[in-house]
């Protein structure tokens, strides 16, 4: 009586839990810019369904078996990148499989089979109890003593090694125990049942669900490009949140991890991007500090799409990317970072944007990065000779590249060679300030000059000034220098302005 | 001859035919490429906004290759010019250095300054030579006026990168006759190619990368031929961009310089990648003798 009454109750909470996750992915959808032209969920489900009949019915069939074999059954992808990964995640994937489908679903599928076989199979019973166990006990291992780096372990993490350790201990105590203490037996049995139970219920809210959301990934990537079907597009990136595991795979390959180890900020992994998304979609207020610390995270990326090529659940990250990138920029907000290189990916994207989308934080960012340096603005002020600020001399003075300004002399040389300069017909109209001027303004310590002009920013860093001052001047890394210098007041003067926000 | 390989970020997503035709032409002429997965980004685009992690960029990747005690050989000329920065700096600031260094540790890495740091062209004209080049050339170009592109980043600073003469560089043109094309002269031909600011301020960018290619042209070019990743993608992607906003009405295709050397040495167009470039390049076949 408890045991079907249980039962039920479990398979219902799980049945509601699943069409509930389900619901999100037709419900949200990544790109929230666009949320006026996101469709309903009932057309994105119908537009799902059509993708599901059409691909099942088409060559494309034959690339799913391949990947089901390949990357679902044999897991080639974690093998790819770990073994011991491999062993660990195999022994649980094939155990957990076994018992699932000889033991606990036996009734269903097993017996009606191969009935015959019942008795002989309790060893293998056994068997995969304790491949589960070894598994489990590799993946503490990894976590606890290895320390395999980029790899997060949080309570998430904790309860599905812990269910699943206690569904397997009490099953094999349990089968023990049934010939020597009925008593005893019927206690483990209980705690058995219900641990399974309990597991069943809670799956679609755990990170068990992978079980059927990583497959799902990596089929779904499989047969789909960017030219499917929009909505589906979008169903599948919400969808995809739900099949990240946190293995950290993509972080431990990401081209600038290295970032974060010195900056500190989780955002600049992806893995941990997968868990701000996870948070994001449905709640976007995510506060200013929230806010910078994910710009930095999502703009500080080569594109080098490395963690969509390891990912072992075959998620499409560099789209989802492309997707927040758009989302966290689009804010009236000083990104420092794309007046960088970063921004090239971006600028070869060029066509999958329309042009205002696209131009807006370019111009909020260019307006903004010499905003406080007002003299430039203010032609009617004369500059003052003196006092000069010498707090700002001496800090640009600091490095032995940047105390070489003190040699120039003024002759021009470097703004004769500058490919930017010789680009405009009036360059003071529209770059404020050539790069000899920029030199002098350090001389003479007037920050607002060395800092605020449109030249500084618009430097290619070609060397060309560098290499042709008669005088040994740095230029091109003195202009770096000024616009680390720059980069860090703006994000002070973000701080501020947040905290007076906050007050 | 022995070298490890840094790729870095833009290759092997968005100009794979760099990387297959430059092993291709190295395997050929016995140069051995180690690869090295815990390579990263070189910290070049950083560097505008933050040197300090720029640095710590840079130098984890010159420890990981002084851990593999093997010299660099490097194909993008922004990650070259940023790696050869990086190890100047460290060498004239002993205390950065020991910075890094403590950073480093964490990951047991130490960078002491024992590696070479060499771009590919470097390789193929100093470790390689011409005359051993010219060895391996079975079909040499007849006819063929090549646009020979620098790149800023592996020229200048000389000081720092020393990769030839800033202001009469003979390497990369010697590296071009030797399959049989003229490297014509062209008055822009070590000017900045426009990539720097694209995304940033793309009008900029694309004025200085029209100016270049009308100036190849104008000298009578048949192909552009660069050695850089960045430079590649200007002068294919954003052209090709550029040509389809009908800005612009030039066409000067881009070759990447182990695509035109293993043309030569009768390596097969797959090998080279020659299918991947935007801009069609197949017509540079009928150039051979």
């Amino acid at each position: 009586m408890f045991y079907n009454t249980a039962t039920y109750i479990a398979l219902a909470i799980f049945t509601v839990g699943l069409i509930y996750k389900m619901a999100g992915w037709f419900r949200f959808s990544i790109d929230m810019q666009n949320k006026t032209r996101t469709p309903q969920a009932s057309s994105r489900i119908l537009m799902a369904i059509k993708g599901i009949i059409t691909t099942l019915f088409s060559p494309k069939i034959l690339i799913l078996i391949r990947v089901f074999i390949e990357d679902v059954l044999v897991q080639m992808r974690i093998l790819k990148e770990d073994t011991l990964r491999w062993l660990m995640h195999m022994l649980i994937f094939a155990g957990f499989m076994f018992l699932l489908f000889t033991h606990a679903l036996d009734k269903f599928i097993f017996t009606s089979l191969f009935n015959k076989f019942y008795l002989t199979l309790n060893p293998f019973l056994l068997i995969a109890g304790l491949m589960v166990i070894t598994g489990v006990a590799i993946s503490l291992y990894r976590r606890l003593i290895l320390k395999v780096p980029r790899l997060k372990t949080t309570a998430i993490d904790y309860y599905a090694l812990i269910i699943l350790a206690i569904i397997i201990l009490s099953g094999i105590t349990m089968e023990l125990t049934k010939l020597t203490s009925y008593e005893y037996y019927q206690t483990i049995w209980i705690i058995h049942i219900s641990a399974c139970l309990f597991g069943l219920a809670y799956l679609p809210f755990s990170k068990m669900l992978h079980i059927f959301t990583t497959p799902l990934s990596l089929l779904t990537n499989a047969a789909m490009d960017e030219k499917s079907i929009q909505e589906n597009i979008k169903t599948r990136q919400i969808m995809e949140l739900d099949a990240c595991t946190r293995c950290g795979t993509c972080s431990n390959r990401c081209s600038v991890a290295v970032a974060f180890d010195h900056l500190g900020n989780k955002n600049i992994l992806p893995s941990e991007r997968m868990e701000f998304l996870k948070a994001y979609y449905t709640d976007k207020n995510i506060g200013p500090k929230g806010l910078a610390a994910i710009q930095q995270g999502i703009y500080l990326c080569t594109n080098c799409d490395r963690c969509t090529v390891v990912c072992p659940a075959g998620i499409n990250l560099k789209e989802l990317w492309f997707n927040i990138r758009e989302e966290m920029i689009g804010h009236n907000q000083l990104v420092e970072l794309i007046l960088t290189p970063f921004s090239y990916y971006r600028g070869l994207q060029v066509s999958r944007f329309d042009a205002k989308q696209y131009n807006k934080p370019l111009a909020i960012t260019w307006e903004k990065i010499t905003d406080p340096y007002k003299l430039l603005r203010q032609p009617d002020d004369t500059i003052p000779l003196t006092p000069k600020n010498q707090e700002f001399k001496k800090s640009v003075g600091l490095s032995p590249q940047a105390k070489t300004n003190a040699y120039c002399f003024t002759c021009e040389n470097c703004s004769t060679v500058c490919p930017v300069v010789e680009n405009y017909e009036d360059p003071q109209k529209d770059l404020d300030l050539l790069p000899h001027q920029i030199m002098r303004s350090m001389g003479l310590g007037i920050k607002d000059l060395a800092m605020g002009s449109k030249m500084l920013w618009s430097c290619l860093t070609c060397y060309q000034c560098q290499e042709h001052c008669p005088q040994g001047v740095k230029v091109t890394d003195i202009l770096y220098e000024l616009k680390n210098l720059c980069a860090n007041e703006a994000k002070q003067g973000i701080k501020t302005e947040k905290q007076n926000n906050c007050e | 001859m022995k070298f490890t390989f840094f790729i870095g970020c833009n290759i092997p997503t968005r100009v794979q035919q760099y990387e297959l035709a430059a092993r291709a032409v190295s395997k050929s002429l016995g140069i051995e490429l180690v690869d090295n997965p815990d390579f990263k980004c070189c910290g070049n685009p950083i560097r505008n906004t933050d040197q300090q992690t720029f640095l710590l960029m840079a130098a984890r990747n010159l420890a990981l290759a002084e851990k593999q005690g093997l010299d660099m050989m490097v194909l993008c000329k922004c990650c070259f010019g940023s790696l050869k920065k990086a190890a100047h700096f460290m060498a004239q600031n002993p205390q950065a250095q020991a910075d890094i260094n403590s950073h480093l540790s964490k990951e047991n890495l130490n960078y002491s300054g024992t590696i070479e740091i060499k771009h590919f062209l470097s390789v193929l004209y100093h470790d390689i030579g011409i005359k051993t080049i010219k060895e391996t050339i079975t079909q040499p170009f007849k006819k063929l006026n090549i646009a020979t592109h620098y790149g800023c980043h592996a020229l200048r600073p000389s000081d720092v990168t020393q990769f030839d003469d800033p202001v009469a560089p003979v390497l990369f043109d010697a590296l071009v006759k030797v399959t049989g094309a003229k490297s014509i002269d062209w008055p822009l031909k070590l000017e900045c190619c426009g990539a720097p600011m694209y995304g940033i301020m793309d009008s900029l960018s694309m004025d200085l990368t029209q100016k270049k290619l009308a100036d190849g042209l104008g000298a009578g070019a048949d192909y552009l031929c660069v050695a850089c990743p960045y430079c590649q993608m200007q002068f294919d992607n954003v052209q090709s961009q550029m040509m389809s906003h009908n800005k612009h009405k030039h066409n000067l295709s881009s070759i990447v310089y182990p695509q035109l050397l293993g043309i030569a040495m009768g390596l097969s167009g797959d090998e080279l990648g020659l299918g991947q470039n935007i801009l069609d390049i197949s017509n540079i076949e009928s150039f051979l003798e």
